[in-house]
């Protein structure tokens, strides 16, 4: 057989394999059933394109163009968290050190991880394609289908951003840095700024100016460049139009929207560029990943601390501890528990817990969490609880986004099920040591508030203290996984605190944003929420 | 001390049983739980463990219902499941004492018991080494030292030996031996050896079910007779193999000497004094032609 057969085929295997192996799991049910969720907001006219007062009539064009926009915007920055564990399941299978016995090269194993990944966002793709299909024959405004305008945003605009995604999940797999939770947390920020990054500008150009070449090129996700085209359309019918153009979610307020005729994408040299671009850099990307690629190396693996000794000189740790104690041990040498030896008092436990979820961590990581807290008690009180509480609640995520998960994610949960009042014991305590980190984290604003004798400040800082382990302790009991605490904390943190949003802003970052009684509920229905998930996965409860 | 299994099966959503009606009564000593892969040993052992619930049946510790009062045998209950995880980045030591926090222990028992627990299994050098250094069989020495930590009055070891060096297979061993005067141990695994050397009880299970309960010597006496040693050209091993239950074979320059289990001997064989291990094979085929029938 030739060589590049073989390739081929090994390929075709590899991303089958994978891809199978994710859709037999229950979490793929979960992504179809996103996927199925944004197609029908769109029907439902919660996420909808405006124009200024236009909408397209929904025809095949306009719906294609809508499902691409909306799965650019939404599916790369979900499907990126969906698929970034391919590398690791390798690990975590063990599957890993098999292939790596293999001849395949470091660069074909991540070309391949790429493509699985990619196949799993195409499925979704495919899901939104038939929803687009679905939509125009509900909404019967135009029941006429053609279907390379309905297909083609997706396919030519939004598969390149995913193949660009699927690329993106596997750099951020192989680079050490990348590769723990705060890879989670950066992405978001690399994914605002390929969305809004040197393209989103060319929207607020001067009215009937055509969309500039660079821009099409440099547009990762197609929306400057199916919004700037439907501008063009706009223009065309109303001179008068203000050159507005939008994507909202939930927003079904106002007087309804004016209909105009949208007949597709212009597929422009420079449009089809960037198309290329984007498929290219998603086969470069992973070329450069597997420089980083550890090929399951032990020795190489990411997270292991300067204190621990590498794996290679565990086999010569064990021979040098056999030779130092060779005399025989027994039983007798054990000597008997006292009764009364049975019984901590819980604020042990919640200490061990505590411990448990700061070992570990890095003297800079101290470090930081130590100044933050301090600038808590010295910054200004509007500054410290507008600002730096912002910042020292974003530093711990990766404690609290442990919580929940840990048990499985290192399996230990048999052994710490077995134990005796895990629920009614073990599950308080590591919340109480989740709370503990946002009260040694934040505290200072707390204090001041209290001192000031502001009661709704302290209220909000209270229920966000609660709020943020609460969450943290739910999204790992029912995921077992870290990745949705990191992915969906990092975004609200961003859309709530960050921008002092009302309503989304959980910190109570400024007195007109807070709303403390609503988190205070939300803490305890997440508690309970993960009471109850902790309960189902312990057997006898 | 009385651990009672009464009718228990179990079965993973719709799929197929792993248990079924497995009933067993069990007092101090070492129970050895044999069976072959996939018997149904590790369903048990996590239902004994209050991992898992049995689908139907009852399991009493003491009389009191695991499924209504479990942590009436947690706060007693030693459990070495047979995969496990640590947390890479304590130390032994620190792993033990988040583990005798969760298990309720005081600071100054368990940091006397912890000791002489590292002490026991031979990890003393290394208490202070993160765990995620630790090789296969070092972890699986943690994990012994911590399914002691509460000094257990139950004692669920699930293939305790995996990963062991021959050295520390002995000395597990006699660990177990010597731990049995008080208390319950069950020890799974599908290794007669360990079972030979450490068991008062075998409890042979097999597609789910219990195949026979009995002392090592009421079941070496069900084979007694019944194991030969003929020697046959090597040409004849295959067609022989079809014929008869053939345990080991050796191959010496007079031709093949195997080791057969069969009720009546072939031509020429010579009786053998049974082993464990013939009687837990020729138990084992007992129960499958008899299931097939």
């Amino acid at each position: 057989m030739k060589p590049g057969m073989n390739s081929a085929r090994v390929l075709y295997h590899m991303v089958r394999a994978d891809f199978l192996e994710r859709v037999r799991r229950y979490s793929f049910l979960v992504t179809l059933a996103f996927a199925i969720y944004i197609g029908y907001a769109a029907y439902a006219g919660t996420i909808i394109v405006r124009l200024g007062d236009y909408r397209g009539v929904y025809n095949s064009a306009w719906l294609g163009s809508v499902m691409g926009l909306v799965a650019s915007m939404f599916l790369t920055l979900v499907g990126f968290y969906i698929v970034k564990n391919s590398i690791q399941r390798d690990q975590d299978t063990r599957v890993g050190s098999v292939l790596a016995a293999t001849p395949m090269t470091k660069a074909f194993y991540t070309l391949a991880k790429t493509a699985s990944n990619f196949a799993v966002l195409a499925s979704m793709i495919a899901v939104m394609a038939g929803a687009a299909l679905l939509m125009q024959l509900l909404r019967a405004e135009d029941p006429r289908i053609h279907l390379w305008p309905l297909l083609s945003p997706l396919l030519c605009v939004a598969l390149p951003a995913m193949a660009f995604t699927a690329a993106l999940a596997v750099f951020f797999e192989t680079v050490p840095v990348l590769r723990s939770g705060m890879g989670n947390v950066i992405y978001f920020f690399v994914w605002t700024a390929l969305l809004i990054g040197p393209g989103t500008q060319t929207l607020d150009r001067k009215k009937n100016e055509p969309v500039p070449a660079m821009a099409y090129v440099a547009d990762f996700s197609g929306i400057v460049s199916t919004l700037g085209q439907m501008q063009l359309a706009v223009h065309g019918i109303d001179p008068d139009y203000s050159n507005g153009a939008s994507l909202t979610i939930g927003d079904t307020q106002g007087p309804p929207l004016k209909r105009f005729v949208w007949s597709g994408l212009e597929w422009t040299p420079a449009l089809i560029l960037g198309r290329i671009v984007w498929c290219a850099s998603a086969i470069l990307l992973p070329l450069i990943a597997s420089l980083f690629f550890h090929r399951f190396d032990p020795a190489r693996e990411w997270g292991r601390q300067k204190s621990q000794a590498p794996a290679i000189a565990a086999s010569e740790m064990e021979s040098h501890s056999e030779r130092i104690t060779a005399a025989p041990v027994s039983a007798a040498s054990l000597s008997p528990l006292p009764q009364a030896s049975h019984g901590i008092p819980f604020f042990r436990l919640v200490a061990a817990e505590l411990r448990l979820m700061l070992k570990g961590k890095r003297w800079w990581w101290y470090l930081v969490a130590a100044g933050l807290s301090v600038a808590c008690f010295f910054t200004p009180l509007d500054a410290a609880r507008g600002g730096v509480l912002i910042a020292a609640w974003i530093w711990p995520i990766l404690v609290w986004s442990a919580m929940g998960s840990r048990e499985a994610r290192h399996s230990t949960e048999s052994l710490i099920f077995s134990s005796a009042h895990t629920l009614s014991r073990q599950f308080p305590a590591a919340w109480c040591a989740g709370v503990l980190v946002a009260i040694l984290t934040g505290g200072g604003v707390g204090l001041r508030l209290l001192s000031a004798s502001d009661g709704h400040g302290l209220a909000a800082w209270l229920a966000a203290a609660l709020f943020i382990p609460s969450m943290a302790l739910a999204l790992g009991v029912w995921t077992g996984s870290s990745k949705a605490f990191e992915a969906i904390y990092t975004v609200w943190w961003y859309l709530g605190p960050a921008h002092h949003t009302p309503g989304l802003d959980f910190m109570g970052t400024t007195p007109a944003s807070s709303t403390p009684a609503t988190y205070a509920i939300a803490a305890m229905l997440l508690l309970a929420v993960a009471w109850l998930g902790r309960r189902t996965r312990l057997g006898y409860a | 001390m009385q651990l009672s299994i009464e009718n228990v099966s179990k079965r993973y959503g719709r799929g197929n049983w792993a248990l079924r009606n497995f009933t067993l009564d069990l007092k101090p000593g070492v129970l050895g739980l044999l069976g072959p892969n996939g018997a149904g040993k590790t369903t048990l052992m996590s239902i004994l463990a209050t991992i898992t619930r049995a689908t139907e049946g009852r399991v009493t510790w003491n009389g009191a219902d695991l499924a209504k009062n479990p942590d009436a045998l947690r706060s007693t209950l030693g459990y070495l499941p047979q995969d496990f995880g640590v947390y890479p980045n304590l130390s032994a030591v620190e792993f033990l004492e988040y583990l005798a926090a969760v298990k309720g222990l005081d600071a100054a028992s368990s940091r006397r018991r912890i000791d002489e627990l590292l002490n026991l299994v031979n990890l003393t050098d290394v208490r202070k080494r993160a765990l995620g250094g630790y090789s296969g069989g070092m972890k699986q020495r943690i994990g012994i030292a911590q399914a002691l930590l509460n000094d257990p009055q139950l004692l669920i070891v699930d293939e305790p030996t995996a990963g062991l060096d021959p050295e520390e297979r002995v000395r597990f061993r006699n660990l177990l031996s010597e731990l049995s005067g008080e208390r319950i141990v069950i020890l799974s695994t599908h290794i007669v050896s360990d079972v030979e050397a450490t068991a008062t009880d075998i409890a042979l299970i097999s597609q789910g079910t219990l195949v026979t309960h009995a002392s090592p010597e009421a079941l070496l006496q069900k084979v007694e007779g019944r194991v030969w040693e003929w020697i046959l050209p090597s040409a004849e091993l295959n067609a022989a193999r079809q014929q008869y239950l053939i345990s080991n074979t050796a191959r010496r320059s007079d031709g093949v000497h195997a080791r057969v289990i069969a009720d009546s001997g072939p031509p020429n064989a010579q009786p053998l004094t049974p082993t464990l291990e013939d009687a837990y094979l020729y138990c084992l085929s007992q129960h499958r032609s008899g299931s097939t029938k």
